[in-house]
């Protein structure tokens, strides 16, 4: 066992599960916010994982799930928009998760890409950095307007309101 | 005219960037992935296109 295999097992352990378990349990205001941090996680201990073993082409596993991730966490938004509404997730809550993924992709991304030196592996990493961040942002924001819904019943937030 | 232009401009900008996303992401660089990659970009600029058309022009 190496340091990166240790980060990436801790990661599993220690962020992962928990947002699993939040993904499992409870209400959808709290399940679909977990889903956007479990599927970050997951790809960052992909990430992790790959340099630990030394196997770059399982670097593809996190760039897969770096796309479908957020694009699964969009889907349940649509599905259970009407629940979101009826509960929305914390402002604060949602924005400290938000923050929260920026800072472990940033965490895992910058050292791998300096481990990985200059060349195309560092630019796949950054890219899947990008992608994850990015990812992230879209999913909280899908969050955000279906929440905002609840709040203003009647009034049809930007992005939701099914008439394009 | 100046509109198959500006057509044309967008999907080679597209095909270009999505061609080097696709060298980038890849494993081993050879000609017969340069040709796929090419193909690939070309069909993805075509979808990109039409996708932000679909949200930019209403």
């Amino acid at each position: 066992m190496n340091g990166w295999t240790a980060a990436g097992t801790a990661l599993l352990l220690c962020g992962f599960a928990p947002a699993a378990c939040g993904v499992a349990t409870g209400r959808a205001s709290r399940r679909v916010p977990a889903q956007n941090v479990a599927t970050t996680l997951l790809s960052l201990v992909f990430l992790l994982l790959a340099q630990g073993f030394a196997r770059p082409a399982y670097v593809d596993t996190a760039l897969v799930l770096s796309v479908l991730g957020p694009a699964g966490t969009l889907l349940f938004v649509r599905l259970l928009a009407d629940q979101l509404a009826d509960h929305p997730p914390g402002e604060r809550r949602l924005r400290a998760l938000t923050v929260g993924n920026y800072v472990a992709v940033a965490a895992v991304v910058l050292p791998l890409s300096a481990a990985a030196g200059p060349g195309r592996a560092m630019v796949k990493l950054l890219i899947i950095g990008v992608l994850l961040a990015l990812g992230s942002w879209v999913a909280t924001r899908a969050v955000h307007a279906a929440a905002a819904m609840g709040h203003g019943r009647g009034a049809p937030a930007e992005g939701m309101s099914g008439d394009r | 005219m100046v509109r198959a232009l500006t057509a044309g401009g967008e999907l080679l900008g597209w095909w270009a960037a999505l061609t080097l996303l696709w060298i980038v992401l890849i494993g081993p660089v050879d000609t017969l992935e340069w040709v796929v990659g090419a193909g690939a970009g070309l069909l993805a600029a075509a979808a990109a296109r039409g996708a932000r058309r679909a949200v930019g022009d209403r």
